[in-house]
């Protein structure tokens, strides 16, 4: 095993990582930009190493800081994380010119798996179903116009290189399909580095689902069953859950799905952790999409159900030893719920908001996980995924970890900025969603039908007071004699009752 | 003690109140109708927590900052105004004649969709501004015509700034 693994990321998987390296007693190394000296990872991280300025594209993509950083503190090995080099074969490549061990699969199959374009023929040679769309990458508006003519409309446009949504646009018709291939391709260019854009057919409020693989470097490969992550908000996710709630009615399902991963993967040449992304239509037809070959933002709910460690197993893999878990191993344990909390402001269109968290109290209890990087006093960058926090609730079902998750958001205090907390409060409580009615609309429909419950004279009453209280007590000021009988007042008060 | 409230939860509903404070209770009117008035107890728990009692029930009550107050995990914007002080609120200069176009967020300028002098439609993209690695077009409010543009591609923006000003 290694003695000491480098964290080229950032964030909250940087700690998620670190946490696993410290479990395992291995050393971590954090590397941070500018913008993240002072960030969660660098402090739990046993040592830390600067990668350069806040622009992402001169620190966490800069391969060659990074493999200096590397060797310069004597790590073995490097965990990418998900994001930024993760999903870079010559990343993995720089990596085993340096010396060290990149913890994921072989640069063969991130490349392979890493062109959308790429990973459909391949899906398609091994056996598994596709979207219908373009083998290659759309050239010009011209080409793009008539593809999109023969697959009819709704079309969507992908990144070849993309993920997590960028340079993705859905073109409902032929006159915007112009603009929308402009947007996206400048997208995926500053994303990415590349500009290629593909098309596809749109499946019409589809389910989104996933199987998380893992292999080792023998030969040995399982899948550890599904999630689904159907709410989605410009097409990056926001709520995962294993199990999905049509695997309760249709199990085969699971296997079918799980089958056609593993082929995709065996014929890739894959090993370490990976996922294949597909879509599922109502006649529960499922589409191989694309496969991410790196760790999942989502993939605590899949370690709450089955139990298996995926961070751990990634180093074990990458370390040479074999995968100890059979197929027949695994078990699926009740259900898990996942919601990211970003820094944005769900009625104003998800408007980003960057800022200085100024409370940040954590929830706690039975079966609730939270992976985060937050602590009060941090100010959210604004050069970076608003991605602040993974709430998970396990619990023996699917009804009992909704009520326990809900419960955690309403423990979970953020203030000085805008998030989506509350917003997932109203999806857990929405009729469709307890039913397990999901879909990549889902979030479309729950916007039009969701009310806001009226609030009651009570709890309206009692704001105000806290209110009305705190604003004497502060206008008093530095008359601290006024400020302190504010509250002993209030002590008298009670006590008279 | 006597305060004028105004509450704003999520969505734009504001609402404006009247809290009268006496020896342990409380009158709470709200001003398009419904009242309580109940006696309570406080308890400041420090770090912005408050534990405050009515009459048996229990709430949990955090400020948060910027006037935000979390009661029982639901946030409501308050802002609590001495009544004797004079209100100077600032009328809208929305609506007809010039207009600015401020960035709704702080990011960068990606690029500029239209040119001074340009007639545009209502719901016409003005300008790209990138925040937090998305990309997000702004559009025109209304049908017009762009007086001024005073900003740029590549640009930083704060919240607020003014990207073009329109009639």
């Amino acid at each position: 095993m290694f003695g000491k693994v480098l964290v080229a990321n950032r964030g909250e998987i940087a700690v998620r990582v670190i946490r696993a390296l410290r479990e395992a007693g291995i050393r971590s190394v954090a590397v941070y930009s500018e913008a993240d000296r002072a960030s969660l990872a660098v402090q739990m991280a046993d040592e830390a190493a600067p990668i350069g300025p806040t622009a992402a594209a001169e620190s966490y993509l800069a391969i060659d800081k990074i493999i200096d950083a590397a060797c310069e503190h004597g790590a073995d090995a490097i965990h990418p994380g998900y994001g930024f080099l993760s999903e870079n074969p010559e990343f993995a490549e720089a990596c085993s010119d340096a010396g060290i061990t990149f913890i994921g699969p072989p640069a063969s199959a991130i490349r392979s798996m890493g062109s959308k374009t790429a990973a459909r023929r391949l899906a398609i040679s091994a056996g598994a179903p596709v979207v219908p769309g373009t083998e290659t990458a759309v050239e010009t508006f011209a080409e793009a116009r008539l593809i999109a003519a023969s697959l009819g409309y709704p079309v969507l446009l992908k990144a070849a290189a993309g993920g997590g949504g960028k340079g993705m646009r859905r073109v409902d018709r032929e006159a915007d399909l112009e603009a929308a291939l402009r947007d996206a391709a400048s997208e995926a260019l500053r994303a990415f580095r590349n500009a290629e854009v593909y098309l596809e057919k749109v499946v019409v409020e589809p389910r989104h689902i996933e199987i998380q693989i893992l292999g080792d470097q023998h030969g040995h490969l399982i899948h550890l069953g599904e999630r689904e992550c159907s709410l989605q908000r410009r097409h990056q996710k926001v709520v995962e859950e294993c199990p999905s709630p049509v695997m309760r009615d249709y199990p085969e399902l699971r296997e079918k799905m799980g089958a056609a991963a593993l082929k995709i993967a065996r014929s890739a040449g894959y090993y370490n952790a990976g996922t294949m992304e597909f879509l599922v239509d109502r006649d529960r037809n499922f589409y191989f999409l694309e496969m991410n070959t790196r760790l999942q933002v989502e993939h605590p709910v899949t370690e709450l159900v089955t139990g298996f460690d995926l961070v751990q197993w990634q180093l074990k893999i990458a370390a040479g030893e074999p995968l100890t878990i059979g197929q027949g191993d695994v078990k699926w344990s009740g259900s898990a719920i996942e919601c990211r909390i970003y820094a944005e402001n769900p009625e104003q269109g998800f408007m980003p908001s960057p800022g200085k968290i100024t409370r940040w109290r954590e929830p706690s209890g039975p079966g609730v996980r939270l992976d985060s990087s937050v602590y009060e006093g941090w100010n959210v960058p604004l050069e970076y995924d608003p991605l602040l926090a993974k709430l998970i609730a396990w619990a023996p079902t699917r009804e009992l970890a909704t009520a326990r998750l809900h419960g955690a958001l309403q423990e979970f205090i953020i203030g000085g900025i805008h998030t989506n907390r509350e917003f997932f409060a109203g999806i857990l409580e929405d009729e469709e969603f307890r039913a397990g009615r999901l879909s990549t609309a889902f979030l479309e429909g729950f916007f039009g039908r969701r009310e806001t419950p009226e609030i009651d004279l009570e709890t309206e009453a009692v704001a105000a007071l806290v209110a009305a209280l705190e604003s004497r007590r502060s206008a008093a000021g530095a008359k601290t004699e006024a400020a302190k009988s504010m509250w002993a007042q209030a002590g008298r008060i009670a006590q008279l009752r | 003690m006597t305060f004028d409230v105004t509450i704003l939860e999520r969505t734009p509903r504001e609402r404006a109140a009247k809290l009268v404070l006496q020896e342990g209770a409380f009158t709470y009117t709200r001003e398009d109708g419904g009242s309580i008035a109940k006696t309570f107890s406080i308890e400041p728990g420090g770090d912005g927590r408050y534990s405050v009692l009515i009459e048996g029930h229990s709430y949990q009550v955090v400020l948060v900052g910027n006037g935000e107050v979390v009661v029982n995990g639901r946030t409501l914007q308050v802002s609590v105004e001495d009544p004797r002080k004079l209100r100077g609120r600032g009328s809208a200069e929305r609506g007809h004649g010039r207009q600015t176009i401020a960035s709704p967020m702080p990011g960068r300028v990606i690029r500029l969709l239209v040119e001074v002098g340009q007639e545009v439609e209502a719901g016409q993209g003005l300008i790209v501004v990138e925040a937090m690695k998305m990309q997000n077009e702004m559009k025109s409010p209304k049908a017009g015509k762009i007086l001024e543009i005073r900003t740029s591609a590549g640009a930083a923006v704060a919240a607020g700034d003014a990207l073009l000003v329109m009639e």
